[in-house]
């Protein structure tokens, strides 16, 4: 009598780990919970497999972490692009399936070995027209502290402001990357940030520019487009200075290791899907990297805010730049904003 | 001795339980900060040959051979990114120039088409630098933590100036913390004293009021601090109503928020020790220094201070301790010139996964604030003490 509640004991603890739900991991934010609605959940219903989200903040050592122990919990993680190109060298994502997902639908740059592009995003200048009539129209412009006073707000970090601080200072922007990956060009970076430094503050969070903005703490800022554009649909008046814009792409990968790698691959089929996209579209201003989606005429007039409307006036963040320069101008950068 | 072997028995336990949860991870975390695993986990032939290697000139075919097959190798297989890294930190670079190899198909002699394909590959420096990353152990992260670098003929130099940053970090950390527990104490000790002074409920009401902000997450508590400090807050609105300032000020990102916020979260860890130390000080030792004719401060210097050293010292202790390891906090509220070395830590191990890094700055910050508080521990312990 005393073997039954034994067995029992003995069989819950030697439970193997159920398979568990198909796990996809994003950015949050009202992205997601559109993606939650339109992309995740939709991919549920038609296939039968339930899909679980979850966010995270593009902080590599979880992955690491997870792939070295081997307990991977994520399956699909939307991640940016030097992330994906570091974690794919380091073996912590899988190389992306070509024959479940169709390479052939993705704007060109749209994909890499172990990722495949999910959405654009960028950041660009903007300010509050309803206290400031008359604002800065380029980096030049911005740079001008006696037409424009006022406090600056760019990013906390070498990627994006040293492109920024070459542009004002009067590079083309398809020179901005190979001037920068000079000494000489480094120094001319800092050296024009130097100049406005006394009414440059800087943002680590994607909520603060338009936060600042809005208080009246800063005058000009730097700041991400897809939440400035849905601001402004809330009814702010933040022009955003579309030949600003600095853009790359997020993409899809799977994690290493994962039980559920061949579904999700499926998963990230049916995510760059033109269908299921162009629903996505409708409710949140996104820029897919899947050309037909971005080309749709109807996709690009709801949504005039989509980096995809103005990529050809905007610079394109060269990834393979900032994999192999990011470490040294990091450094370099966190020591000049301690000054 | 039966009541010794009683007592380790009881305390065995516990014992183990620090050691093997605490101590031994923390020595394999720390020991990070030496190790250099990357090459010889990913080109272990290569390493093998550049051991053997006399570091002159350049090493041998075989040593090019190795490299270039085992470069590539690794890349197929997804295993080359720790080691680019790695040697990118040692010296910019590196990381393109073994890629680019690794995807090459190259043939020999490799002694002449690896610096035809790159003419770094000839240059007795890179394969130094390699040569230096063979082995188990390497000074260069807790080198780098200093502001030193190691140049590729084993020799220590500082690294350029516009790229050091540690040592100014980890001055500014003790000082900020210093400071901290400074204005923690000043402001605590009274706050304190005044519980001692109260009636049973309304001290109740008192040790509530201190204990309340424990239940507030210190995430919340921080960020109300970025609400009431802005341009258009409160705060600026008191001050341009009484006349203080003509215009909003800048209060926010600058280092009077950072200690503004800090102390506002570590002042209960200073005021909650205190206030148990000198409830148990007995007013007769005051009574009777005032009856043999001390006037009111010199009762407090020479009678109630040194029998609440104790509660100081404990309160100061947590609140150093507390704040050194701070980095949510200045990272929210203050400004590019406020950021403490455990923001940076931070980002080395979640970020750029260079755990070398996080582990030098992790065990060298280990090291600065036991030294500080030793040296505290040095000057309080001779003081002239009370009871309790």
């Amino acid at each position: 009598m005393r073997l039954l509640p034994a067995l029992a004991a003995a069989l819950l603890i030697a439970t193997p780990a159920f398979a568990r739900d198909l796990t996809v991991i994003g950015f949050g934010g009202g992205f997601q919970d559109n993606a939650r609605k339109d992309l995740f959940q939709a991919y549920a219903k038609e296939s039968g497999q339930p899909v679980k989200d979850d966010v995270w903040n593009g902080e590599m050592a979880k992955v690491q972490s997870m792939v070295h122990a081997k307990d991977v919990e994520w399956d699909v993680v939307m991640v940016e692009a030097p992330e994906l190109v570091r974690g794919c060298e380091d073996g912590l994502f899988d190389k992306m399936d070509w024959s479940i997902v169709t390479k052939a639908k993705f704007a060109p740059g749209g994909t890499s070995t172990c990722g495949a592009g999910a959405v654009g995003w960028g950041v660009a200048l903007f300010y509050d027209q309803s206290r400031i009539a008359h604002g800065p129209a380029n980096y030049q412009e911005l740079w001008d502290l006696q037409k424009f006073p006022g406090k600056r707000l760019l990013r906390n970090g070498a990627k994006m402001t040293l492109e920024i601080a070459l542009m004002a200072d009067g590079v083309a922007k398809d020179d901005v990357y190979e001037v920068l990956a000079t000494k000489e060009g480094q120094d001319r970076a800092f050296a024009a940030l130097d100049r406005i430094k006394p009414q440059l503050m800087f943002w680590k969070s994607g909520a603060q520019p338009l936060q600042l903005v809005g208080s009246g703490d800063v005058a000009y800022a730097v700041g991400y487009v897809g939440r400035t554009a849905n601001a402004v649909k809330d009814g702010g008046h933040y022009p955003l200075m579309w030949n600003t814009l600095l853009y790359s792409y997020d993409s899809w990968a799977v994690v290493k290791g994962s039980p559920n790698a061949a579904e999700g691959m499926k998963l990230i089929q049916y995510m760059t899907d033109p269908k299921p996209l162009t629903a996505l579209a409708q409710d949140w201003a996104v820029s897919p990297a899947t050309t037909v989606v971005a080309n749709d005429p109807a996709v690009r007039a709801k949504n005039p805010a989509m980096v995809a409307n103005h990529s050809d006036e905007g610079l394109f963040i060269d990834t393979e730049f900032w994999v192999e320069h990011g470490d040294d101008l990091e450094a370099r950068f966190a020591t000049w904003a301690a000054k | 001795m039966r009541a010794r072997l009683l007592a380790a028995c009881l305390l065995a336990p516990a014992l183990l339980l620090v050691i093997g949860i605490l101590i031994v991870p923390l020595f394999f975390d720390l020991a990070m900060a030496a190790r250099d695993p990357e090459l010889r986990d990913a080109l272990p032939r290569t390493a093998t040959l550049l051991g053997e290697w006399d570091g002159r000139g350049l090493p041998g075919e075989a040593a090019f051979a190795s490299t270039a097959e085992e470069l590539s190798q690794a890349e197929q297989e997804q295993r080359i990114g720790a080691l680019a890294q790695r040697l990118n930190f040692q010296r910019a670079g590196l990381r393109a120039l073994l890629l680019k190899t690794a995807r090459a198909d190259l043939a020999p002699p490799y002694h002449e088409t690896m610096p035809a394909l790159d003419a770094r590959w000839g240059d007795p420096t890179v394969w130094l630098v390699l040569r230096e990353a063979r082995g188990p152990l390497t000074p260069l992260y807790l080198l780098r933590a200093l502001d030193l670098d190691l140049t590729p003929s084993g020799d220590v130099a500082p690294v350029p100036l516009d790229q050091a940053i540690f040592r100014n970090l980890f001055l500014r950390t003790l000082w900020m913390s210093v400071v901290t527990t400074l204005l923690c104490l000043l402001i605590g000790y009274p706050v304190a004293y005044t519980l001692t002074t109260l009636s049973p409920r309304w001290a109740r009401i008192g040790i509530g009021l201190v204990l309340v902000p424990f239940w507030i997450s210190i995430l919340v508590r921080t960020t109300a601090w970025l609400i009431l400090l802005q341009r258009q807050g409160p705060v600026n609105a008191a001050l341009q109503g009484l006349g203080l300032t003509g215009g909003p000020v800048q209060l926010i990102f600058t280092r009077f928020a950072v200690y503004l916020a800090m102390v506002h979260v570590l002042l209960p860890f200073v005021v909650l020790p205190l206030y148990g130390v000198m409830r148990r000080i007995d007013p007769v030792y005051l009574r009777a220094a005032a009856s043999l004719g001390a006037p009111g401060w010199m009762r407090f210097v020479n009678v109630y201070l040194p029998m609440t050293l104790p509660g100081v010292a404990a309160g100061a202790l947590i609140a150093f301790m507390l704040s050194v390891g701070f980095y949510i906090t200045p990272a929210l509220v203050g400004g590019p010139a406020d950021q403490m070395v455990s923001a940076f830590i931070a980002s080395y191990a979640n970020e750029t996964l260079n755990w070398g890094m996080a582990a030098a700055l992790a065990a060298l910050l280990l090291a600065m604030t036991a030294l500080v508080v030793g040296a505290a521990r040095l000057v309080v312990l001779p003081m002239p003490r009370g009871v309790g």
